[in-house]
């Protein structure tokens, strides 16, 4: 009997333990964030991107000379967007410095969730060597700082092109498109255009870009739609990727296709003769690898075709900041100015071999390491890239709105669904415009 | 005096006038009561915590409007399941679920009772088949929505190539995409592949719950085999089949990772999972996003007790 009261009294003290347990671990992560510190020696900072880390050894050279240990977390893009709004709703830590989109830079700032860049580092002396600073500018406040240079850029199959009897590259979208339509009578390819219409932000990006070749913008300073009219920019950059599909440029399939997948799978296989609106270092990344592609060395960066000659190119480039609830910031901050120097950033686009490098990272957002990337030859196409750098623009001169992921997902369901047919070119413009305008009234 | 659970007290003393000693029974008996109260009180806060306050939190922001970028928040009462309401995007994403359901639940369970029916007697590589059975249950959503997406893709897909080359069709088709009811047909056999394994699973244990007997006296008595399936057989796996389409009826109506991966957000298949994920992470508007979640559970309960009353029977053997 006495053993049994003590198995009794045994249970019941485990049983309290656990409850005790349950209601501290319940309680521990409520609400209340954590509060900075202004430490920068002997911390240990988390920071999660969506991409491998830098090599070990770089990683330890900046903990031997900071006193700052970095525990990386490797977390896909559209969770780690989840993430980031969830945390800072929440006011939970989960990272001293993560991701900062372009697209996100407008919301990111007028609900505060990021630490001004200004506050830590020199954003004025970065602003000379970062053409794409702006991009990460809301409110006079840098929310964070790019990493790299990406932009939205043409790539042609010079190899395709040339079986067609072209001799010159196009460089008016007029011209441009009455070569791929040779291209596609002449039996060299039989859709020769990507355009990936699937329900995604890559088809808003293309359409972007479409809209500036057509020699508009997409939004005013106010977020007011400048593609409303059939005589605008924007309507015709949607009018003309939709005859695209509907006459046979653009692979049928195409409904459903990404942006990654159409590099992956048509441009890198020969299948399509062109992407519009390609990515930045595609060409060095994808297109020459023997591995993924089979058009080594066919592949080349053109000046984007516009309607009175070349276009100008769309920046979309990714940043680094620091959260608000970050527990570290100046250590953050320390790793950030470390992660985009320009020594750094071109060891990791390979300048240095390929044990400094980081996996899929190829285009430094300073001036001086895509410079030094390209005079050691290690940039395919380093010299084409640096002079469409140079003239590239942000995508919302006056920056992203706040709004911006509800009006992509408005233009992309919009688009998606007038590529399928099951709305009319005028109808998406409308149903876009109608959105940008409820949203940019706060209605 | 009843006994409580578990008690169990040492074997009856004798007092001194020979009846049972109680006193020491009746103190022991208090003390052995609280035992299993204790046991399940982790389990029960557990449940409290992780459930049923959150439920309770979302049922009362549901009234509340909540969005991030139009501070402050207020209550709103049905403002936010209005607002839901009159959103196209909203109402497509419902419809699309409906069929979602329709087409799950009916394929699933008759895929599962064919299956469980198969089953249910021993034959050779009887265990090798149900472990394979069993792999699609194990894949995540996403790794099947990309191994699939790979299979109908409409510029380089498996099922184009079969179909042309067998010379069903001259062309590769768009199987997803382009027609809404044959994109959620297509989306919905990926998540009828993951969720079938289990609920022929829920099917077969009851099946092998039914005396063989029954079967037995049944064919002396010159029963066919259909009559057999459908006078024993169906009526006696009830339980299991109700149990099997409850959880088709939840599964389906939450799916998320297949249309997402396959169809993006598209509205020709985008689920109201999606629509709450949209609006709660993209739109940043979390009342809207409380109020949908609520409206998804109160219709999966509803669905549920429909089918609850419909199909389920108590069974004794």
């Amino acid at each position: 009997m006495t053993s049994m009261r003590n198995h009794t009294r045994g249970a019941v003290l485990v049983a309290g333990l656990a409850c005790l347990s349950l209601i501290v671990a319940g309680c521990s992560g409520s609400g209340g964030g954590s509060s900075a510190s202004t430490q920068t020696k002997g911390v240990t900072i988390t920071v999660a991107l969506s991409f491998e880390p830098p090599p070990r050894a770089a990683l330890d050279a900046f903990t031997k000379s900071t006193g700052i240990t970095v525990k990386w977390t490797n977390v896909d893009w559209d969770s780690l967007q989840t993430k980031i709004s969830a945390a800072a709703t929440a006011k939970t830590y989960f990272a001293d410095a993560t991701d900062v989109d372009w697209s996100r830079v407008g919301q990111l700032s007028k609900l505060d969730w990021f630490y001004p860049m200004e506050k830590y580092v020199d954003t004025k002396a970065f602003a000379a060597d970062m053409p794409q600073l702006n991009s990460f500018t809301s409110n006079s406040h840098v929310i964070g700082i790019p990493y790299d240079a990406s932009f939205m850029v043409t790539t042609v199959n010079k190899q395709l092109f040339a079986k067609a009897g072209i001799t010159t590259l196009p460089t008016t979208i007029g011209a441009y498109t009455k070569d791929l339509q040779q291209i596609k009578a002449k039996g060299v390819s039989q859709y020769p255009l990507n355009i990936p219409f699937a329900a995604a932000e890559g088809l808003s990006t293309y359409w972007y870009q479409t809209t500036a070749a057509f020699g508009g913008t997409i939004l005013d300073g106010k977020g007011k739609p400048q593609f409303a009219t059939p005589d605008s920019a924007g309507y015709k950059a949607a009018q003309w990727m939709t005859d695209a599909l509907k006459s046979g440029l653009v692979p049928p399939g195409n409904i459903n296709v990404t942006d990654s997948q159409g590099s992956q799978t048509l441009m890198a296989k020969g299948t399509v003769a062109s992407i519009f609106s390609d990515y930045s270092g595609n060409v060095g990344s994808l297109y020459d690898l023997p591995a993924s592609s089979t058009v080594v060395n066919q592949v080349t960066y053109l000046p984007t075709p516009g309607v009175n000659g070349v276009a100008t190119n769309l920046g979309n480039p990714d940043g680094i900041g620091i959260p608000r609830q970050a527990k570290y910031p100046a250590a953050a901050a320390k790793f950030i100015e470390w992660f985009t120097s320009a020594q750094n950033q071109s060891d990791f686009a390979g300048a240095s071999g390929p044990d400094k490098v980081i996996p899929g990272f190829y285009i430094p957002s300073r001036s001086t390491g895509l410079s030094q990337l390209t005079s050691k030859g290690k940039l395919i196409e380093g010299a084409q890239l640096s002079n469409l750098l140079k003239t590239s623009k942000p995508v919302f001169p006056e920056g992203a709105p706040a709004w911006y992921p509800q009006f992509s997902h408005a233009v992309y369901t919009n688009l998606h669904a007038a590529a399928t047919g099951s709305m009319s070119v005028a109808a998406a413009i409308t149903a876009i415009a109608n959105t940008a305008n409820q949203l940019s009234t706060g209605s | 005096m009843a006994a409580g659970i578990g008690s169990v007290g040492p074997p009856l003393a004798l007092s001194a006038d020979g009846g049972p000693q109680r006193t020491n029974n009746r103190r022991h008996r208090r003390r052995v009561d609280l035992l299993p109260y204790a046991l399940v009180t982790p389990l029960t806060l557990f449940i409290v915590g992780l459930a049923l306050v959150p439920a309770a939190f979302t049922i009362v922001e549901s009234f509340f409007r909540i969005q991030e970028l139009n501070p402050p928040d207020r209550f709103t009462g049905l403002g936010n399941f209005k607002r839901l309401f009159s959103d196209g995007a909203v109402l497509a994403s419902l419809g699309n679920t409906g069929l979602y359901v329709l087409i799950g639940v009916t394929i699933s369970t008759v895929l599962a009772i064919m299956m469980a029916i198969t089953l249910q007697h021993k034959f050779a590589g009887r265990s090798i088949l149900i472990a394979v059975l069993i792999l699609p249950w194990a894949l995540p959503g996403v790794v099947e929505g990309i191994v699939w997406g790979s299979m109908w893709d409409s510029n380089t897909g498996f099922f184009n190539s079969l179909l042309t080359s067998v010379h069903l069709i001259e062309h590769y088709q768009v199987f997803l995409g382009q027609n809404r009811l044959l994109t959620i047909f297509a989306i919905e056999l990926v998540q009828v592949w993951q969720i079938t394994p289990l609920s022929t699973l829920l099917v077969l244990a009851s099946l092998q719950n039914i005396p063989g007997e029954l079967y037995e006296s049944a064919k002396l008595d010159g029963c066919s085999s259909s009559s057999l399936f459908r006078w024993i057989t169906l009526p006696l796996a009830r339980p299991g089949i109700t149990i099997a389409m409850v959880q088709a009826v939840i599964v389906t109506l939450n799916v998320f990772d297949q249309p997402y991966v396959l169809n993006g957000a598209a509205t020709t298949g985008a689920s109201v999972t999606m629509q709450t994920y949209f609006v709660s992470f993209q739109n940043l508007d979390f009342g809207e996003g409380y109020a949908l979640s609520l409206l998804i559970t109160v219709v999966t309960l509803l669905i549920s007790f429909v089918v609850l009353k419909l199909v389920y029977r108590p069974v004794e053997f």
